[in-house]
Order: structure tokens, then sequence, then C-alpha cells
């Protein structure tokens, strides 16, 4: 056993900002993708077949190629395309964002799907136009169904985040990276990036868990 | 007030309505009754274009509403309706539930809904459950918000779809005692019902259908005494 946590004391500091960066853009990602994800979700249950065949085309290949590579082709191969130098936050927050949509969609239609048709009867008899019916009827139900779905996609977002360090992105993973380089010794700097990623995803689970006790009020 | 003209509805290959032709006048209570499958719910669907006839026309107020210009949802603002399973929105309190479509379609103020959701709770008998969830109560108390929830657009007919039928026997009566309150205000109604008696008793008029057709309509006295068909007598004779 060779372990020594006094050497990277002085590197915690340094490791602990990384903290920020990943929030930053996982959030950013989050949010991105959920509304990118609804989006999706209800082009996927219209009656019109090339809205529902985009839609579901566009799953395909998000879901059907590694995010490693979205990230890269977004990063380092668009602006060989266009010549747009992109944003190391930008592409990061793209390539999480369109991903977690993909999936996130089809959480959300199956959520959809399993509210009671009735419902949308009964809004559509009371002369609810589709819009807020879906915001008002539909969603709040399929949402807090779909609830520990969801909460599962944002927890494997937020580990996964970790890959922007292959693009240089200044998070947890990166730094730690850093220091190990710096000082020789990886175990340490990693061990610590590993609790500060379980320590993150343990909060963001009783957040979960909080708001689904909240949804499950009328219960 | 509603007529529908040769209306058929077809499923696929199974013809569920055949030439359907009828009209209910203003202030009317017209009864459908008739064996299940018979089309009755989805004769009743069509009059506010829950379902859409394959052929034939709905008329609602000198508008012909199958006409692929209207706006169903402008028409069915003026069309209230009632479901076997009452269809309340289970994340909203009993008074949101009734309150929410004047918000939102009538665009009322919410005080202005509150007072009038409020108003028709005491009417139904459910003003000590405004802030229940639907969830925390009986069947007979959810048809009755659900009857509340379908008043609050003030419409011009209500369609009830066989509103009793999931209920415990127990609480049949009180859906149908509001029910009963609302022809003394002249409402007009249309109901899809099993309750013989109260069809006998509260209905100006009885509409029997058959395997997809209105096989006979007429008053009630003259169609439970003198049914003119054998279809009819011989429903009668299974359920009275």
């Amino acid at each position: 056993m060779n372990l020594d946590f006094s050497q990277i004391v002085p590197y915690v500091p340094f490791i602990l900002e990384g903290i920020w960066a990943t929030l930053k853009f996982v959030s950013v990602s989050i949010v991105f993708g959920l509304i990118l994800g609804i989006v999706l979700a209800l082009c996927k249950i219209t009656k019109k077949p090339f809205i529902k065949w985009l839609a579901d085309a566009y799953t395909s290949i998000f879901r059907g190629t590694p995010l490693i590579l979205q990230l890269w082709i977004i990063y380092f191969a668009v602006p060989q395309l266009t010549g747009y130098d992109i944003e190391i936050f930008l592409s990061a927050v793209l390539a999480f964002g369109l991903n977690s949509a993909a999936y996130v969609s089809e959480i959300i239609r199956a959520g959809i799907l399993a509210v009671d048709k009735g419902q949308t009867e009964a809004a559509e008899a009371l002369g609810v136009p589709y819009k807020p019916m879906m915001i008002n009827i539909i969603l709040p139900q399929a949402l807090k169904n779909i609830l520990p779905a969801l909460m599962n996609e944002f927890i494997t977002l937020t580990k996964e985040s970790a890959l922007v360090a292959t693009i240089g992105y200044m998070d947890i993973m990166r730094r730690a990276q850093i220091v190990g380089a710096d000082i020789y010794r990886n175990f340490e700097p990693l061990l610590l990036a590993g609790v500060i990623y379980w320590v993150m995803i343990f909060i963001l689970t009783r957040l979960g868990s909080a708001v689904e006790r909240r949804m499950r009020q009328s219960d | 007030m509603i007529s529908t003209q040769d209306i058929t509805k077809k499923f696929g290959d199974n013809t569920v309505l055949k030439n359907i032709t009828a009209t209910i006048g203003q202030g009317e209570v017209v009864a459908v009754i008739g064996p299940s499958g018979s089309g009755k719910s989805t004769f009743l669907r069509c009059l506010n274009l829950l379902e859409q006839p394959s052929s034939g026309k709905v008329w609602f107020q000198d508008q012909e509403i199958t006409n692929s210009k209207i706006n169903k949802m402008e028409i069915r603002k003026n069309i209230g309706m009632v479901f076997q399973h009452f269809h309340l929105f289970p994340h909203m309190t009993v008074l949101e539930n009734v309150t929410y479509a004047p918000i939102k379609v009538k665009k009322l103020k919410r005080e202005q809904a509150n007072e009038v959701g409020k108003e028709l709770l005491a009417k139904v008998g459910l003003t000590d459950k405004e802030a229940s969830y639907p969830n925390r109560l009986s069947g007979g108390q959810k048809q009755r918000v659900a009857i509340a929830r379908a008043l609050a657009m003030d419409p011009d007919v209500m369609l009830f779809d066989e509103p009793t039928s999931a209920l415990d026997p127990e609480m049949v009566k009180e859906v149908l005692d509001v029910m009963k309150d609302l022809t003394q205000t002249g409402m007009t109604m249309v109901v899809v019902t099993h309750e013989m008696n109260f069809a006998r008793e509260v209905a100006d008029r009885i509409m029997f259908l058959d395997d997809g057709k209105l096989m006979e309509e007429g008053e009630p006295e003259s169609f439970f005494m003198k049914p003119k068909t054998e279809r009819a007598k011989d429903f009668l004779d299974k359920v009275l």
C-alpha cells in the first residue's frame, strides 16, 4: 500500500472548482434535453407520419451511436466542416443535451401514452385546446409516473458528463487527471473525484425523491 | 338544439351506427336506451364530435358542426359531457377541477371562477370537499363533481354517458337526484342510461337503439307500456 493523501491537499480546491464546472454544464444539458425531449415525444405521438418519422430517426441516430463519438464530432469535426470554432462548453451542452433528448423523449412518450385516454376526452369535451391540455392536464400526470425513470436518466447524464474531460473541459474528471499528471500519483485524485461524483448523485437522488413526494400529494 | 341527419359510424368493418336521424329540442330531456353494443354511447359521442361520424351531418344551434371548417373546441364549450368513468383530473383539487376550464377556456378571472365553482359544488352537495383530491371521494361524489365541472362552462346542453353505470348501487340515487334537479332548470339533456325508472320518470322522450339503428322513439309512458317494435318489447321484458 502506497497511499499518500498529503500530497494532493494543496490541489483539493483546484479539483473542487470542477464541481461548479460540471454542475453548470450538466444542469444546462438536462434542461435542454428535457425540453427537446418533450417536443420530440409530442412529435412521436402525432398522427402526422412525416413528423413522427423525423422524431424516430432522430432517436435512432442519437441512441444508436456512442456519446463520446457525438461529442467528438461536435467539438472536433464540425469546425472542420463549417469553419466555426465551437466553444468547449457549447459543444458539451449540445452533445449531452441532444443525446439526452433522445432517451428522455422515449421515457416521456411512454408516460403520455400511459395517461388514461379519458383525460384527453374530458379535456376535449370541455373545449380545452391541445396546448393547455398537454401542459396542464396530460404532462403533469405523465411526469409524475415517469419521474423515477427520468431521475435515472439525469443520474446517468451526470456521471457520463465525465466524458467531456476528453475534449478538455475543466470538469472534476479533467482536473483530477491534471493533478494526477502533476504529482505522478493517480489513485488519490481519482478517488477524490469518485467521492465527489458519488456525493453529487446522492444529493440528486434525494432531490428526486423530494419532488416525487410532492407530486404524490394528490394520491 | 341538436339534430343528426343520417349519421353512420364505422370502426373498420364494424358499423356501429346506421343512418340515425334525430332531433333534440331546446329544454328537452331525452333518454337513450338499448342493449349494450347498440351504439348508444357512440351516438352520444357523435353529438360533441368526440367521434367523427363516418357519414351524415350533425347540427348544433343551426350550425353544421360536422363541417370540417368548424372549430370543434368552440362548439364543445357549449356542450357539457359527463362520462361513465368520471375522468376527473386526478392532480387537481375538486374546486380546481371545476374551475380549470372556465379559467383556461372562457378566460374567467380566478376569483370569479371560484365563486361560480363553489356555487355549483354547493348545488351538487359537495361544499365540504372543494379542497380534496378526487381519489379521496366516493364514486357518487366523483360523478357529482364531474357534473359540476361540466356545468361550470355554462353549457346549452348536457350529454350524459351512462353516468351511473360505474357506481356502487347505493350511490346511484345521489347522482340521479342531481340530474333530476338539473332537469328542473330547463337544461337540455341527452342521457344514455340503463336506469329505466329514471328514464321513465324524468325523460320527455325515449330513444331506443338496437344494433346501431334508431328502432323506436316516443314518450316514456307509451314506450314503456306499449312498445311498437318486437326488439323494444324483447328488451323491456329483459330489463324490467
